[in-house]
């Protein structure tokens, strides 16, 4: 792995074991409903500043803090148009089936190729140290998962073009 | 180790009381009901499950004298449960709530309880003879967001609170014909009257505790800080201590020179005053190793096999795990209950729950560089 992949790993790991301090907590503007606040955005005092991580302009991660949910949005590095329909694609494909992966958000914040949406029912089900290592080895397997797409349209591509300019010989 | 026992009783316990000889636990396994377990032959049994709330139960309480339990939850509604014969009966209490209630607590003289809530309020209740009912006295308009926890003054009338707006604030709670006139101190205060705000935390404040004597009270804030106030009242004395671990859920005083925080970090900590009456963070209570997390080079696969549902729940990891705490609590530790027999001055073993479902009894008094403090 290269250094500053894992510099910027560990710092997302950090952040998230700070982060990930959450709590049942029942909505306070709404009688009987108990919502992640971080989406609903009601009460301002019960939000925390939120950190911005980035490892260059086109890779960062952005991570939400409230009092008992905790939203992680990332941007995966997007060399060329071929990468970028890749990820669209594959992220898209992880999104709509979002349910099977518990903390997976269906739509990703603005700005964003995916969100994560962790709320304090995950914290209780879920051991905390799993879930942070599920999102940094899914942010470390993305982009190896994107160049080997990638290879493969390539070399997929290589093959077509060599068989169909073979009839021209 | 300090833990005496463990014991796993559910899946998840948001809180917990203890019967008044502690033969008996009630707690709330993270869903609508109480149960209560006794200890038969060695073993926990349950012997009763109290359900008539129907959202999660946020606090229980069991009074020492006259034996009831207090349950509050989500759904707005609190009910004091006696015992008669070999059942509980439930006697509904009207807080004239809107929201959630959040926390309870017996006062001292267990003549009235006070219940913090989502609609940033504090409901004091109070038995009034001729009705044959709780009554509920609300201090409105003077929280700004909701009220995390309460803790009674053991001079009975003055009770402090915690709220998410970061505050710390201590009100007199004097109700006429339940109090008796000029019962210590302040007495000329009327009832909801605020005493003192203090406003040393950034972030949104939990759990607190009174010393034994009361002179000393003692809070910690979600900015992973713990505060200490002396002189309550027009003109107090604090003290802030950071430390760098992850934030505190609820405290305990041990004695009027040690306190016991437990929290998001899994082991309670030991936080002590030195002759000055200065405090400082002394060590964490339970042993705890921290190994280095361990890579497992496994590939995309085993995000796809979460997909397929086959790790669900991080069980069958590729034998490594992540990082083992090596502690008792697995996870967040909520609430700590102190197990004082009556007549003891010093508390050495309290019982601690949390979101791993275990219940644990800690002792201090083979911790022999704690016995100064005692």
């Amino acid at each position: 792995m290269a250094n500053s992949l894992r510099l910027y790993l560990t710092c997302i790991r950090n952040t998230l074991e700070a982060a990930m301090c959450l709590q049942n907590f029942p909505c306070q503007e709404v009688e009987r409903h108990n919502k992640p606040e971080v989406e609903l955005k009601t009460s301002p005092e019960l939000l925390l500043n939120p950190v911005l991580i980035c490892r260059n302009e086109a890779e960062k991660c952005l991570i939400e803090t409230s009092i008992n949910s905790l939203r992680i949005s990332l941007k995966v590095k997007q060399a060329d148009e071929l990468e970028n329909i890749l990820t669209k694609k594959f992220l898209r494909f992880l999104s709509m089936r979002a349910e099977a992966f518990q903390v997976l958000r269906r739509k990703p914040v603005q700005g964003y190729d995916i969100s994560f949406l962790i709320t304090n029912y995950h914290c209780e089900e879920m051991q905390k140290q799993k879930l942070i290592d599920f999102i940094v080895q899914f942010m470390e397997d993305i982009d190896k998962e994107i160049s080997e797409l990638k290879l493969s349209v390539n070399t997929r591509g290589r093959l077509v073009a060599t068989e169909f300019l073979k009839q021209f010989i | 180790m300090a833990a005496v026992s463990v014991h796993q009783f559910a899946q998840c316990i948001t809180c917990h009381a203890w019967s008044p000889d502690h033969s008996m636990i009630a707690f709330c396994p993270n869903n609508n009901e109480v149960h209560i377990y006794k200890m038969l032959e060695g073993k926990w049994e349950k012997i009763h499950v109290l359900q008539k709330h129907d959202q999660i139960v946020s606090g229980v309480d069991w009074s020492i004298s006259s034996n009831r339990i207090v349950t509050v939850s989500h759904d707005r509604n609190s009910y004091v449960w006696s015992q008669e014969v070999t059942e509980w009966v439930p006697t509904l209490v009207i807080l004239r709530l809107n929201r959630a209630a959040l926390c309870v607590q017996w006062s001292p003289k267990e003549n009235k309880f006070a219940v913090g809530s989502g609609a940033k309020t504090v409901c004091i209740c109070y038995y009034e003879q001729e009705n044959n009912w709780w009554v509920s006295k609300l201090i409105r308009k003077r929280h700004d967001s909701s009220v995390t926890s309460v803790a009674w003054h053991p001079n009975n009338i003055l009770l402090a609170t915690t709220s998410t707006d970061g505050k710390c604030r201590v009100f007199s709670t004097f109700i006429k014909g339940v109090d008796p006139r000029n019962s210590a101190g302040s007495s000329d205060s009327k009832f909801g009257e605020q005493i003192m705000q203090l406003d040393l935390s950034f972030s949104w404040a939990f759990g607190m505790k009174w010393s034994p004597s009361g002179n000393t009270l003692a809070y910690v804030g979600h900015n992973s800080m713990i505060y200490f106030v002396d002189d309550v009242g027009p003109s107090p004395s604090a003290q802030s201590v950071a430390f760098r671990d992850l934030p505190l859920r609820d405290v305990l005083f041990v004695s009027e020179r040690m306190v016991i925080g437990v929290g998001f970090d899994c082991s309670p900590m030991v936080f002590t005053a030195d002759k000055r009456g200065l405090w400082s963070f002394l060590r964490f209570l339970d042993e705890k190793k921290t190994s280095s997390s361990a890579r497992h080079g496994s590939q995309f696969s085993e995000t796809f096999g979460k997909f397929y549902g086959q790790s669900k729940y991080g069980s069958n990891d590729t034998g490594g795990t992540s990082r083992t705490r090596g502690g008792v609590h697995e996870n967040c530790i909520t609430s700590i209950v102190s197990l004082e027999k009556a007549g003891d001055t010093t508390v050495t073993t309290f019982s601690t729950s949390g979101l791993d479902g275990k219940i644990v009894i800690w002792d201090l008094e083979k911790q022999n560089d704690l016995l100064d403090y005692a």
